[in-house]
């Protein structure tokens, strides 16, 4: 799982509706898989981001090279860019969990893989 | 050898979760591979929609099978998920990332994404409350004004024969053959051997209905609807 897809998840147990996101990663391996750098690409992804969330999942997986904020000159800084690119599109979670900061649903990742799955009572 | 028909079957009242965990989800996790080597084209309507999206466009493929539209346009993100482990493993094998949720209650957070599709996966629900759910589900993960792509099969099919296939029966089982060899290598082999089958359940759509379907739920506008392979499809844009 790469932190793009981790942004865009939030926690789905039955009437858990606040404070639900972002999930928070716990007991990581985390793995560096080498991606295409595109910067028009990322140039497009940034606004899409919930970029506080993204900046904190990065910190806890040791990665604090993101700014607390997005910089006025975010396309046109490669340097910024390129940073961007290693935390969002090459930074795999491979096993760990996943933890609603609000009712502390575990959700496992094993092999890259998140389980999303409910039991009958949580949905 | 002739095509597998379908048959007719009485979908149940109650319990129609448990109905699909047995033949669909169960059907999935066991034909997984098999299924997954006849899967590899993409279908143009799909791919012609995955091309057509903005550079940097995020979506969900939910349902996403083998994931064989996940890299279609490397120029979009394409999130994949489905309820089959099994099919999910065969995705991250095939370098894409995946995970694993049921179509009716996703991880996904509201207005999250700029499209979503779903290729042949809604005609697995067995009731239409179910259906709509399910589109449902598709509709809330996007962002209002963004389009989504729902493919299911169709009533009107060119490849069913007459004499098996009631045109009045929408809740059908198709088999499918499972070879029990345990190598591919040797092909005659595993023509020869016994073949175990596997009946998954589909709900027939008839002309209009997943329209219909997707109007119900208040939440989108139909962009644009088609027959192609077999199969009905939808665009629509979240209102
Ligand atoms: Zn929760």
């Amino acid at each position: 799982m790469r932190l793009i897809t981790h942004n865009m998840l939030q926690c789905h147990v039955k009437n858990c509706n606040d404070n639900n996101f972002p999930l928070r990663l716990e007991e990581v391996e985390v793995e560096l898989v080498e991606a295409d750098f595109q910067p028009e690409f990322l140039q497009n992804i940034i606004g899409k981001l919930e970029w506080p969330a993204f900046v904190n999942t990065a910190v806890q997986l040791g990665n604090t090279n993101l700014p607390a904020t997005i910089p006025d000159n975010a396309k046109d800084n490669e340097e910024f860019l390129k940073v961007l690119h290693t935390a969002l599109l090459e930074t795999h979670v491979q096993q760990g969990k996943m933890v609603c900061p609000n009712c502390s649903h575990v959700y496992p990742i094993k092999d890259g893989i998140p389980n999303m799955l409910l039991a009958e009572h949580e949905i | 050898m002739s095509k597998p028909q379908p048959v007719a079957v009485t979908t149940p009242t109650e319990n129609e979760k448990s109905y699909e965990e047995e033949h669909v989800h169960n059907v999935y996790q066991t034909i997984a591979s098999h299924f997954s080597d006849t899967r590899y084209k993409p279908w143009p309507v799909v791919e012609d929609f995955l091309n057509g999206l903005e550079l940097g466009s995020i979506g969900a493929d939910i349902g996403c099978g083998n994931g064989k539209y996940i890299g279609v346009n490397p120029n979009v993100c394409i999130l994949g998920s489905d309820r089959s482990s099994n099919l999910i493993q065969i995705v991250r094998d095939r370098g894409f990332e995946g995970m694993v949720c049921d179509g009716l209650n996703t991880p996904y957070r509201t207005d999250a994404f700029d499209f979503a599709i779903s290729i042949a996966v809604i005609h697995h629900f067995s009731t239409p409350e179910r259906r709509r759910s399910a589109i449902e589900e598709i509709l809330r993960v996007v962002k209002p004004g963004s389009p989504i792509l729902i493919f299911v099969w169709a009533l009107e099919q060119s490849k069913f024969s007459k004499r098996n296939f009631d045109k009045t029966q929408q809740d059908v089982f198709v088999p499918w053959m499972l070879s029990t060899a345990k190598t591919n290598n040797d092909e005659a082999a595993v023509e020869e051997s016994p073949k175990k089958v596997y009946q998954r359940y589909y709900h027939l759509f008839a002309q209009g209905e997943l329209d219909e379907l997707i109007v119900e739920t208040g939440m989108a506008d139909i962009s644009r609807s088609g027959y192609d392979r077999d199969n009905h499809y939808v665009i629509a844009i979240k209102k």
